[in-house]
């Protein structure tokens, strides 16, 4: 038998990566795009694609804590701040090397994983998610008198980081560092759905009492998703601290972490492609909003409105997906694929008779 | 030392109230309203729209803002929550943060975020009062103090012996059931939800008397949650010693520490009682497992 | 019993179909009737599709993901098919439901008293207005334990105000969901002598959802067997009594040579009922 996208005849097939002929050549027609992109768009785009790069690393990040694992964070600004301040501290004493900042700043994320993620396992759902979201708050304040301590009121400078004569400096180097960041952090956690930590978070998110009982070690693999989540964040804060060259708590607000759960939200709980697509989405938003406020050419006082209406829009937006798209953009991509799929016949679910 | 008791009084008294909002739609419809300090802001706000329509009348103008906030309590339910039925809580949490987000937007879109003082407008004034022992309050902390023993004594007797405040319990423990004994839980759940809005809109209203009126003012609302949890996120009675705790906690870290400290002690209260406790002082262990 | 076909049914189904999360069709064309004062059994082995009946008629569906996608449910004669539980409730028509049947966190007279008869919502009604009093007369138990949570009742006290809560709400029609779930039998017994006598007093209809099929069928009038969402044979008291497969399936009483599960019996008289 011949093995397709739907249906595998090996478990071989079962486990790769990238099963499908179409799909391989999706994928080297995505990296070919990636590659070239400098050539042909403008410095503004190639921002954008790296701030959305640097983005989806977190959200990646928070996919694997809350929609593998299902442990609820709303403290993922917290753990960016946690490696944004390391960065700072590091530069501060003269350490400015990425090759020292970027592992100290994983081992501080996933020493603060571990920090939550022990006292976490007595708590679930809701109260997890306040318990993570207490923590943001004590982690910013650790870092806002760390910043009275410098004395830097406003905030602490980081310079570009260097390896040796080279200098990650300019919008194309940044555009393909942080792709090349966002692409390892997708290929991990892709990966991590077909290991065995993969296999016992999903268990453990379905139903944690059903994954005891198979003999999945709960507590081990909660305080894991922790530290792995953690880490990786602290890791997307250090470079979030290098590319903007500058640290400061006001830049971790509990609004970051909404922002952050929105991406997984708006993507798609669960979806590595899901964290990516919301990713790009809550980014790039406030910039369409921006075109579009610019396109209509509005007199001076209006862009006061700006402001609160960008706010407003994100806030709408997140409350539709919630509320009439709970699948994210990734279940509006499904069923966009099995329309396609499926044409020109039509799957329609049984209606009710009332 | 009396100053510092009196403070924390006056303190514990507001966030009471406003813990009082989450305890209600949490008993009621298992929903954090994360948008509770955003909804206490909006009730300064139409407390503010009032005064202007109408100043100097204050009775009207405080009634008429707690009235608007319970009914807009109510439309939330029925509007936001409501479809939010048979998603999963967490979802239905993350609405009520848009929720507040969207509060926010519109106030600032109307009222700028330009800082507010109703008080005149409403022509109270808001003098010093000394108390025994030397302590020196305001008059709206006062009153604050008594509006939290107020609304708490009320619910508890609405709670406790009117038939539909035993409904707004059974629909809260388990709402299918209800619904088989002819409660309209939907209805219900609304009341709780207009209820929490009126408890924050009180808090609002007395806020921006006392101190000011500007659209940021929804920070308190997530120290209170931390008041909530403390005392036990589905009981009423726990608030008022967490709300004591906290308060005291907060006030005492003005006092020997610093600003910034002060700021996120309900956390540290918060995180705390999580480790050893966590389903508060008076909440019950059981509902640690449904959420 | 000749008025018998000329009274209207308090509660009939009529052709039933449920799916559960728009695939899995739990109930086919189910179709039974349950007229004034009379005790019906619906009987069923696990999965039958009881208590998805029993959903599907108090409007109760929509919570567990499940469509009524055919046929439809007609109470005291008029159409009530996707009400909302509620106003099923006030209507008359209350279950007793299998799981969850009382409220836990409130006393035994909270757990009464939530539900008073006398506010607005019962106006109009018609049907004799049930007392607190008369309540405690039946349970006596229960006036003993007024001030106890109901979480700390047993099993058959819980089921007593269960009960108890349904009768307060003054139904015409009385849906029960395995009333003798996880009871003693001297305990079944005693609930279901007490189901005839509110019966014959207050001249309810009962729908009795049973797997006990002994117990039910020592109250019942009529009979449904139910299987894999099928109704396969139905009849009144003594014709299901006598019935051979009812007898061995499920009054284990029979006498054919060795055991037999129950899809084994392939041939099942599917018959078309009252017409
Ligand atoms: N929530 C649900 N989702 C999907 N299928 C369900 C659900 N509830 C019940 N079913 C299916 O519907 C069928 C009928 O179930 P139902 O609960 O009505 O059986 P029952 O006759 O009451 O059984 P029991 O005697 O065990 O209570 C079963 O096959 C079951 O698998
Ligand atoms: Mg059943």
């Amino acid at each position: 038998m011949r093995g397709g996208g739907y249906f595998k005849t090996t478990y071989a097939a079962d486990l790769a990566l990238v099963d499908t002929r179409l799909r391989r050549r999706a994928l080297a027609a995505l990296v070919f795009l990636l590659l070239v992109l400098p050539r042909v768009a403008s410095p503004f785009i190639l921002d954008l694609v790296a701030q959305t790069a640097l983005a989806a690393v977190g959200a990646l990040a928070l996919n694997v804590l809350t929609g593998l694992a299902g442990q609820i964070s709303l403290g993922h600004a917290g753990f960016i701040a946690a490696g944004a301040f390391t960065t700072g501290l590091l530069v501060e004493n003269g350490l400015r090397s990425p090759l020292i900042a970027l592992p100290a700043a994983a081992v501080v994320g996933a020493a603060l994983g571990i920090v939550v993620g022990i006292p976490a396992l007595r708590l679930k759902g809701l109260y997890l998610a306040l318990g993570t979201l207490a923590l943001h708050h004590v982690v910013l304040y650790a870092c806002a008198e760390f910043q009275n301590h410098w004395g830097a009121n406003t905030g602490v400078s980081v310079p570009p980081p260097a390896l040796g004569p080279w200098v990650l400096k300019g919008v194309v180097a940044w555009y393909y560092a942080l792709t090349l960041a966002a692409a390892l952090t997708l290929a991990l956690s892709v990966n991590l759905r077909r290991s065995r930590a993969g296999r016992a978070w999903m268990a453990i998110r379905d139903r944690e009492i059903a994954a005891e009982s198979v003999g999945i070690d709960v507590a081990r693999y909660k305080v894991l998703a922790f530290v792995w989540s953690s880490a990786i964040t602290a890791v997307a804060g250090a470079l979030f601290a290098y590319h903007r060259a500058f640290v400061s708590v006001e830049a971790f607000g509990f609004f970051l972490a909404v922002e952050y759960i929105a991406m997984i939200i708006i993507g798609g709980l669960g979806s590595a492609l899901g964290a990516v697509l919301g990713a790009a989405f809550v980014t790039l938003l406030p910039h369409v909003l921006d075109a579009m406020v610019a396109g209509l050419r509005l007199a001076g006082g209006a862009a006061y409105y700006l402001f609160p209406l960008k706010f407003g829009a994100f806030g709408l937006l997140m409350a539709v997906f919630l509320l009439f798209e709970p699948q994210g953009l990734v279940g509006i991509w499904r069923r966009v694929r099995n329309w396609f799929a499926l044409w020109p016949l039509r799957y329609r679910p049984l209606r009710s008779a009332s | 030392m009396t100053q510092v008791l009196a403070t924390t009084v006056v303190v514990a008294s507001l966030y009471a109230l406003l813990a009082a909002g989450y305890v209600l739609v949490y008993r009621a419809t298992r929903v954090l309203n994360l948008a509770q300090g955003d909804m206490m802001t909006l009730g300064g706000y139409f407390l503010f729209l009032v005064a202007t329509a109408a100043p100097g009348e204050p009775a009207r103008a405080i009634a008429g803002a707690a009235a608007l906030s319970a009914l807009a309590g109510f439309l939330i339910y029925r509007l936001l929550m409501r479809p939010m039925a048979g998603h999963p809580i967490f979802a239905a949490v993350l609405v009520t943060v848009t929720l507040g987000i969207l509060l926010r937007a519109a106030i600032v879109l109307v009222y700028t975020d330009r800082i507010r003082h109703p008080l005149g407008l409403l022509g109270l004034a808001n003098p010093a009062r000394p108390l025994i022992g030397g302590a020196v309050v305001s008059t709206f902390d006062l009153f604050t103090v008594g509006a939290a023993a107020a609304l708490f004594a009320a619910l508890f007797l609405f709670l406790r012996f009117s038939p539909l405040g035993i409904q707004m319990r059974a629909a809260g423990e388990k709402p299918l059931l209800a619904s088989q004994r002819g409660i309209n839980f939907h209805l219900v759940f609304a009341l709780s939800w207009a209820l929490a809005g009126f408890a924050g809109a009180l808090a609002g209203i007395l806020y921006a008397n006392n101190v000011r009126l500007d659209p940021s003012l929804g920070v308190l609302g997530l120290k209170a949650f931390a008041v909530a949890l403390v005392g036990g996120l589905d009981s009423l009675g726990g608030v008022v010693p967490g709300a004591l705790i906290v308060a005291l906690v907060e006030v005492l870290s003005v006092r020997y520490g610093d600003p910034l400290l002060a700021d996120v002690s309900p956390f540290l209260c918060l995180l705390a009682m999580l480790l050893v406790r966590p389903w508060g002082l008076y909440g019950t262990k059981e509902e640690l497992e449904r959420v | 019993m000749t008025s018998f076909f000329e009274l209207t049914p308090s509660l009939e189904l009529e052709n039933l179909e449920v799916v559960y999360h728009h695939v899995a069709t739990a109930i086919q064309g189910v179709s039974l009737r349950v007229m004034p004062g009379s005790i019906v059994t619906l009987l069923g082995t696990n999965g039958a599709g009881k208590t998805t009946t029993l959903r599907a008629i108090s409007g109760f569906l929509g919570a567990d993901n499940a469509q009524i996608v055919g046929g439809r449910v007609l109470f005291l004669g008029q159409p009530v098919t996707g009400r909302r539980p509620h106003e099923l409730v006030r209507r008359g028509l209350v279950l007793v439901p299998e799981r969850d049947k009382v409220f836990e966190t409130l006393t035994v007279q909270e757990n009464l008293r939530a539900l008073v008869p006398g506010w607005r919502a019962w106006r109009g009604a018609d049907r004799p207005r049930i007392r607190l009093d008369q309540v405690f007369e039946y349970f006596p138990l229960l006036a003993d334990r007024r001030r106890q949570l109901a979480g700390y009742l047993s099993g058959g006290e819980r089921q007593m105000l269960a009960l108890a809560t349904a009768l307060l709400c003054r139904p015409a029609v009385l849906l029960v969901d395995e009333l003798s779930l996880g009871l003693a039998p001297a305990v079944i017994e005693r609930l279901m002598i007490l189901v005839a006598r509110l019966r014959d007093e207050l001249g309810l209809a009962v729908l009795l959802v049973e797997q006990n099929a002994g117990a039910a069928l020592a109250v019942a009038d009529y009979g449904y067997v139910m299987e894999h969402g099928r109704i396969v044979y139905d009849g009144p008291r003594d014709r299901l009594l006598a019935h051979a497969d009812v007898r061995e399936f499920y009054l284990g009483v029979g006498h054919r040579a060795g055991r037999k599960s129950y899809t084994d019996v392939k041939q099942y008289r599917r018959r078309r009922r009252w017409f």
